[in-house]
């Protein structure tokens, strides 16, 4: 099947800096992908350069049969996008926004981004100078889903929402998906691209993280055990308990560990009937999260 | 729209203040042929504004209204106006973080810049315009005589002066962020060529040579524009524009 998105060594700089390294990607069509990374890690950029914002340095990209040349219009017109950043017209109301929006997509995108407006609860007739940061970013949710196109672009489109407008964006995205939309998504939060993306790609210092590593990384965070205890455990405890059995790291009363395997039972075992080491609070194991996948590929704490 | 309704407040205002200060110096026009030998004298020490008398008294009122309406209204308002109505073009929209928004509906760069320049361009040019068509009206108010096309001719000449101005502040708001720092650089020159033209000996050097008495009496004179001025300005015009499209290409939001 031909992918939705083809895009073959894109590349950008910024003065003497590489902003995205030569990137490969395809996503098939009708899937949710999540793009993850840092902070500068690129995604932006790369989300840019892929609707024709940012002209790339090299590389070529296709969008739903269209070409990246010129200044990407005939991109642009199969392709919408939300951008991360929320600088709207304040003086407008939600409604004239969206029908500036709309301009050039017809009415049926107008009517349905309004249609969206209402689902969402915002006040159509509020000038938007006046919403909330979440309000905001909900219109440019909306005003990116209203036109039928076979892809959208979104960056960031769960930023400062509240867990409940994030689920409720979450399965509108799913609901586009299912009618056949390809969706690329940047995030932050890790939990919502590990529930909800078809598929999950990290950007790490402007380059994507090549797939063995990243599954590589999966497997490490399967053997990975986390014990919290009430209070710090003695370092000789721990040595008399796990020995060589598994790899030990100590913060404060968080007592992380990776196995050998993916079989926890020996370790919890030893855990039940160490006569020293107090019970564990809580004990986690194996999660695919992807707080844990994320720090096992960008070298942060997972917490 | 934001820039829609600065426009036309703009270009209404711009048109109001003009028509203002057209009403006052055509009502005036009596009482300063009168006093002409008075004004000759406080005009001494300057030999710039003596010669634009001269000029006054060769050329009748069409070159008394030229020195007050196109030379002093238009080429100062008109330029405060052409400058500010180019800066918020591109570098307002950067300024306010809109830009990204902007460039990502399903346009081309190329038509996003030509509706912004012709905006701009239609609400400083439609004043000058509007306002200069009222002199005829007016000068028979006060028993003289002037003709539509001179007056017209006058106004199209200053208008593609003004785009001169207006397309080199257009050229700096595509590749700025800031409309306040780009109009007051655009109006700051401005200022200087006007004051470089007061200055005896200096006065071919500044641009506002191209917009004064002598220019516009010709232009009456002739009965139509002068051609090769005429095609210079429109160049430049045309050149600033590209310059400004393909800046604009290379733009990031």
């Amino acid at each position: 099947m031909r992918p939705a998105v083809a895009v073959r060594g894109l590349t950008r700089s910024f003065g003497g800096h590489i902003a995205v390294h030569p990137t490969d990607l395809e996503l098939a069509p009708g899937t949710l992908t999540g793009l993850l990374g840092p902070n500068g890690a690129g995604k932006s950029t790369l989300m840019r350069m892929m609707i024709g914002l940012v002209p790339p340095d090299a590389g070529s990209c296709t969008v739903a049969g269209a070409e990246l040349r010129g200044d990407g219009t005939a991109v642009r017109r199969r392709v919408t996008y939300a951008p991360g950043e929320l600088a709207l017209y304040g003086e407008l109301t939600a409604r004239r926004h969206m029908a500036w929006f709309q301009r050039g997509r017809g009415r049926d995108a107008l009517a349905r981004g309004l249609e969206l407006l209402r689902r969402l609860g915002l006040p159509l007739d509020r000038r938007v100078g006046a919403f909330s940061h979440g309000m905001k970013r909900l219109l440019l949710v909306a005003a990116a889903l209203a036109p039928d196109v076979p892809v959208r672009i979104l960056d960031e489109p769960t930023e400062g929402l509240d867990p409940s407008r994030r689920g409720e964006v979450l399965d509108l995205l799913r609901g586009e998906v299912a009618r056949g939309t390809t969706i690329l998504l940047s995030s932050h939060h890790l939990g919502e691209v590990e529930e909800g993306c078809d598929r999950v790609l990290f950007l790490r210092e402007g380059a994507l993280v090549d797939t063995d590593a990243a599954d590589a990384a999966r497997r490490r965070v399967r053997r990975a055990l986390r014990l919290r205890f009430a209070g710090e455990p003695s370092p000789a405890d721990l040595e008399e308990v796990f020995g060589n059995l598994a790899k030990v790291r100590v913060e404060g009363s968080l007592v992380h560990l990776l196995l050998p395997s993916e079989d926890p039972r020996p370790v919890l075992e030893r855990i039940a009937n160490a006569p020293t080491l107090p019970m564990p609070t809580s004990v986690r194991f194996g999660e695919l999260s992807l707080t844990d996948l994320y720090g096992e590929i960008y070298g942060t704490e997972a917490v | 729209m934001g820039r829609s309704r600065t426009l036309i407040l703009g270009s209404l205002g711009c048109f109001l203040l003009l028509e203002a200060m057209l009403v006052a110096a055509i009502l005036f026009w009596p009482q300063f042929l009168d006093n002409m030998g008075m004004v000759r004298t406080f005009a001494k020490p300057i030999p710039v504004l003596s010669g634009m008398l001269d000029e006054i008294d060769t050329g009748g009122v069409f070159a008394y209204i030229a020195g007050q309406h196109f030379f002093k209204g238009c080429s100062t308002l008109g330029t405060a106006a052409a400058a500010l109505f180019a800066a918020g073009a591109v570098a307002g929209e950067a300024n306010r973080g809109t830009l990204e928004i902007l460039l990502a509906r399903p346009q081309s760069r190329a038509r996003i810049l030509a509706e912004r320049y012709l905006a701009g361009l239609v609400a400083f040019a439609l004043p000058v315009l509007l306002s200069s068509a009222t002199i005829p009206a007016l000068a028979a108010h006060v028993g003289e005589s002037v003709s539509y096309r001179a007056s017209l001719l006058g106004a199209v000449h200053e208008t593609i002066f003004l785009a001169v101005i207006y397309g080199l502040a257009f050229l700096i708001s595509t590749r700025a962020s800031h409309p306040i720092s780009v109009a007051l650089g655009v109006i700051f020159t401005s200022v200087f060529c006007f004051a470089i033209y007061m200055v005896k000996g200096l006065s071919s050097y500044s641009p506002f040579r191209l917009a004064d008495i002598p220019e516009f009496v010709e232009i009456q004179h002739a009965g139509r524009l002068d051609p090769s001025l005429t095609a210079s300005m429109l160049a430049v015009v045309a050149l600033l524009y590209l310059a400004a499209h393909l800046s604009f290409r290379k733009r990031l939001p």
